[in-house]
């Protein structure tokens, strides 16, 4: 408990500010092979023609690696956890979004690479493309995926994420008002000033050594153990040191490639992306569209919310149905919601997948929900402060996947809010706590959902 | 060709149009210069030229022949540390430490040049300097200790309140 207190250097401050931090684009192995990739110049496509043998006959050109050259072509983000795979590793029939990989040469230098890139031939019939999410439920909308255009696998095959509590059609009933928004925050690129990289080493025992910037370091080696059907033993990860990740670098985006580019020239492979290719083709933070509409009384409380969410997950699953998963526990935000009717699709687009950034899932609902508050608050001519603090989650009130809270911190934090920004409050929201519900905070229409503290 | 770098003087073989970036990493092994976006435009791989902070992924080698380079590593060891070094780490200016390289020579590039602790004058030498980790508050805090003389080695350490000895870690400066 020394550390709880104290102001304390860094581990590695020293490294860093002395520029001796070696990251992976610092490691030096002697005649390590560059990486250029053919990426797909459409953002839909059937491959018609893939022909590679003049690059791989070019000078200074050590190994080009396709779809045939991957011993397990589709293995998902989210296998591991039982979701099905819907991904290859490099592009096979068709390409799904602009800058998917096609195939990979590792070259003496940078140039050689990127001129056997360009000698490869291949042969585009571009199709319609999917960019509005809106839009993947109409019956003339482009098929992207197999699946369908919206991702079928969630528990007991449904093809949603689901949530029902109380019964919302008494809460509309009941309501003064409906209150009702849309929420469409876009699309984010993580920027990490460390582009994608990676340096794999084929060692005399057999084993390969991968200097990688993953944030999420087991998790690849699973990742590249399978793809390459080896076991994970064959695999020594060297990570820990990530030039920026926040959530992007969550995504085997190069390791499994460059392992494979190992293999078959036997040499030493290193892929650094550009910062083209980081902003055309890394995953981002994915465009949400949400749709609430509050059954509310004239005096602020919120009885019900139908709430619709589209995740756009880009070309492919990844770890989408995870963060849409997280997203729908956390649809009534700080706040206790009674009855409630929540539906998320995970939408295919040929948008570059999405992924994890910052509160994956989460911060999406939440600039919704407050926004939606204030909304709320607005539209009723109410305090905004005062509605948030009424329906603010305490210790008894359950989530909307049924969590009862024991510590919850809404109501200290609007209180600290109120007092940073001078905003005036009532004596009675004054002193709210975040006590069991009593009196007047225990309106009829929340007696039900209480839950035991106790028990949980 | 010839460059002075970090005081030695190093023989240089790569083709004439070669950025310096290339050439400090790849010919000389020097890698505190990082490849952000080889286009001018994060900062990463700033060096200093004759005590100018410039990109070198912008400078083709041929253009600065006998030229003065200093990079990180010439600044300040992990035992000396200078005084833009020693704010830089006393105020957690560091995150993930891939802009830091960049951002340490040009705070130290405006120091040299009489710079002050004025914030808005901090902000303007840095502009261009991109950082994701930190939201730059604690880097412009660095550099206006630095500026004010506050930077030292080693004060800013504290045990948490109520303990008598400052608190052993291991790294941490003597």
């Amino acid at each position: 408990m020394k550390a709880v207190g104290a102001r304390l250097p860094r581990y590695d401050g020293v490294a860093h500010v002395t520029g001796r931090t070696t990251f992976v684009d610092d490691v030096r192995i002697p005649g390590t092979l560059w990486t250029k990739a053919l990426r797909s110049p459409a953002h839909h496509a059937d491959i018609k023609g893939l022909d590679v043998s003049k690059a791989a006959g070019m000078k200074g050109v050590r190994a080009v690696i396709t779809w045939e050259d991957v011993p397990l072509l589709e293995y998902g983000h989210l296998s591991a956890l039982g979701i099905p795979a819907d991904e290859p590793l490099l592009a096979k029939d068709d390409v799904r979004y602009k800058g998917q990989p096609i195939a990979l040469v590792a070259a003496d230098d940078e140039e050689t690479a990127q001129a056997a890139v360009e000698a490869i031939q291949l042969d585009l019939e571009e199709k319609p493309a999917l960019f509005d999410v809106r839009k993947a439920f109409d019956s003339d909308a482009p098929k992207i995926h197999q699946w369908g255009n919206w991702y079928p696998h969630f528990e007991g095959e449904m093809d949603r994420r689901q949530i029902r509590k109380g019964s919302i059609g008494e809460a509309f009933e009941q309501a003064d008002a409906i209150v009702q928004g849309v929420y469409r925050p876009a699309a984010i690129e993580h920027v990490p000033l460390e582009t994608q990289v990676c340096q794999v080493v084929p060692e005399a025992d057999g084993r390969l050594t991968i200097y990688s910037c993953t944030q999420a370091l087991y998790f690849s080696m699973g990742v590249v153990a399978a793809h390459l059907q080896v076991p994970l033993n064959r695999l020594k990860f060297v990570g820990g040191t990530v030039g920026g990740g926040f959530g992007g670098k969550v995504d085997t985006a190069t390791e499994t490639m460059c392992s494979l580019l190992a293999l078959k020239s036997g040499k030493p492979v290193k892929w650094r992306w550009t910062r083209e290719e980081e902003f055309l083709c890394s995953s981002t933070r994915a465009p949400w569209h949400m749709e609430i509409a509050d059954a509310v009384t004239k005096d602020g409380w919120i009885l019900g919310r139908k709430m619709l969410t589209l995740h756009d997950s880009g070309a492919y699953g990844r770890f989408s149905p995870y963060g849409l998963t997280k997203h729908s526990f956390h649809h009534t935000g700080a706040y206790t919601i009674p009855h409630l009717e929540f539906d998320g699709y995970c939408v295919f687009t040929n948008r570059v997948p999405t992924t994890a950034m910052r509160g994956f899932g989460v911060t999406s609902v939440s600039f919704a929900v407050e926004t939606h508050m204030s909304r709320i608050a607005k539209e009723l001519g109410l305090d905004p402060f005062e509605i948030r603090l009424k329906n603010a989650n305490r210790i008894g009130d359950t989530s909307p996947n049924g969590v009862v809270y024991t510590d919850p911190s809404t109501v200290p934090t609007i209180l600290a809010v109120a007092d940073e920004l001078g905003h005036e409050l009532p004596a009675d929201y004054r002193t709210m706590s975040s006590e069991l519900r009593t009196g007047e905070l225990l309106p009829e229409h929340l007696v039900g959902q209480l839950g035991t503290p106790e028990a949980h | 060709m010839r460059l002075t770098v970090n005081g030695g003087e190093r023989e240089v073989e790569s083709a004439p149009l070669t950025p310096l970036l290339h050439v400090l990493r790849e010919e000389l092994g020097i890698t505190s210069p990082k490849a952000g976006c080889q286009q001018g435009g994060c900062g990463a791989c700033t060096v200093l030229v004759g005590g100018v902070a410039q990109r070198a992924c912008l400078l083709p080698v041929a253009a600065l022949d006998g030229a003065d380079i200093t990079t990180l590593e010439g600044l300040g060891s992990p035992e000396a540390l200078s005084p833009v070094q020693a704010s830089f780490h006393e105020n957690y200016a560091a995150q993930c430490g891939f802009c830091t390289s960049g951002m340490v020579l040009a705070a130290h590039a405006y120091l040299e040049g009489g710079g002050t602790p004025d914030r808005p004058s901090i902000q303007h030498a840095l502009a261009g300097h991109v950082c994701r980790c930190t939201g730059y508050v604690k880097i412009i805090d660095a550099v206006a200790a630095a500026a004010g003389g506050e930077a030292s080695s080693n004060q800013r350490w504290l045990p948490r309140t109520g303990e008598e000895s400052p608190v052993e870690i291991p790294g941490a400066p003597a």
